[in-house]
């Protein structure tokens, strides 16, 4: 009796093992698990200097999607220079894989020639894009950026732009793998980069 | 004997008079960082030092090529950057106050002219008992802080 029912557990066993060698596929190690409290993105078109740019353009690459305008006198220049220098510090090989693209919240005052302008000063790989506001509003709620406009806040421009300035990390099959927040080190932006660009 | 101690204080009183606040003062790497040439706006950044037992407050900033010139900050609110106009800077006694890139700074409002790398630009600095220091600020393109910024 106690025979039977030890070959019982025994066979039990061993098809816990079959079963699991046969069906476990457990999520590879460079796969990594989106965190928390990123957003879902996804695809948009907006207009750049050189014509309409979509995030789908850069399948294949790594992107990192900011929300910022040129009037930005401050903290916009301060994320795009580390930015930059966080792509040079980046493999020549990995590096043309990269590219930034910086989404104008202030379609009101910000051109797509303007954009070009703008952003050529900080990294070739960085491409200015902006759209109406409607289209841009979108863009940032799928995003999970926020921009509100600040009237009389300085007595230069007519308003200000309040903005998350996070930078969303998209990897090359379209989807939101990271955050870099503000204030982060070029070694830290490259180091996301590079982690997402291993994701396949 | 009474009017030599007069004299003494009098030295003394015209001496404290004449320490201004922008005696106490000393700036520290003063700089203006390169934007792309289409932009209206550019900060001025520095390190300012008070080596006097009071605090003493940079109330106003001016400079010869922007329309305006104001003192600014910047608030984190749970990620989101809001950039404001304040009053003035407080520097506390014997202590310094640090204007840098993503937090307090100069900002220098509709350029009359572009600026270059290398420029000097002569900032005059008011403090809040009317003293006046003028620094020179040179244009430099900007680098990247290789460390966190903490307060952020």
């Amino acid at each position: 009796m106690s025979d039977r029912i030890l070959g019982f557990v025994a066979l039990l066993m061993a098809l816990t093992v079959v079963g699991l060698a046969l069906f476990w596929n457990p999520i590879p190690d460079d796969q990594p698990v989106p965190k928390p409290g990123l957003p879902l993105g996804g695809d948009f078109t907006l207009k750049s200097a050189d014509g309409p740019v979509s995030l789908q353009d850069f399948r294949g690459k790594v992107a990192l999607v900011y929300f910022g305008y040129t009037f930005c006198p401050d903290i916009c220049p301060t994320a795009l220079v580390a930015v930059a220098d966080g792509i040079e510090q980046l493999e020549p090989g990995e590096k043309k894989n990269v590219a930034v693209i910086f989404v104008s919240v202030d379609p009101g005052r910000d051109t797509p020639e303007g954009l070009k302008q703008y952003t050529d000063f900080f990294h070739p790989n960085i491409i200015g894009v902006t759209g109406s506001e409607e289209q841009v509003r979108k863009v940032a709620r799928d995003y999970g950026a926020f921009f509100v406009r600040q009237a009389g806040v300085t007595a230069g421009g007519d308003y200000v732009v309040d903005h998350s300035a996070d930078i969303y990390v998209v990897a090359r099959n379209g989807r939101v793998v990271d955050k870099i927040t503000h204030g982060s080190t070029p070694a830290r932006i490259a180091q996301a980069i590079r982690t997402s660009l291993r994701v396949k | 004997m009474k009017k030599a101690v007069t004299f003494v204080l009098g030295v003394a009183f015209a001496g404290l008079a004449l320490a201004e606040a922008s005696d106490h003062i000393t700036v520290v790497d003063p700089y203006i960082r390169l934007g792309p040439p289409n932009v209206l706006a550019l900060g001025a950044f520095m390190t300012l030092k008070n080596d006097s037992d009071k605090v003493i407050r940079l109330v106003k900033a001016s400079n010869p090529v922007s329309r305006v010139t104001e003192l600014h900050t910047h608030i984190n609110e749970n990620g989101i950057m809001k950039m404001r106009a304040i009053s003035s800077v407080s520097i506390a006694a014997k202590d310094k106050a640090v204007l840098e890139p993503g937090g307090l700074h100069v900002m220098m409002i509709d350029l009359q002219t572009p600026l270059r790398e290398g420029d000097v630009i002569p900032l005059t600095l008011s403090f809040d008992d009317g003293s006046e220091k003028v620094i020179k600020a040179k244009v430099i393109r900007p680098v990247a802080r290789q460390t966190q910024t903490g307060r952020h």
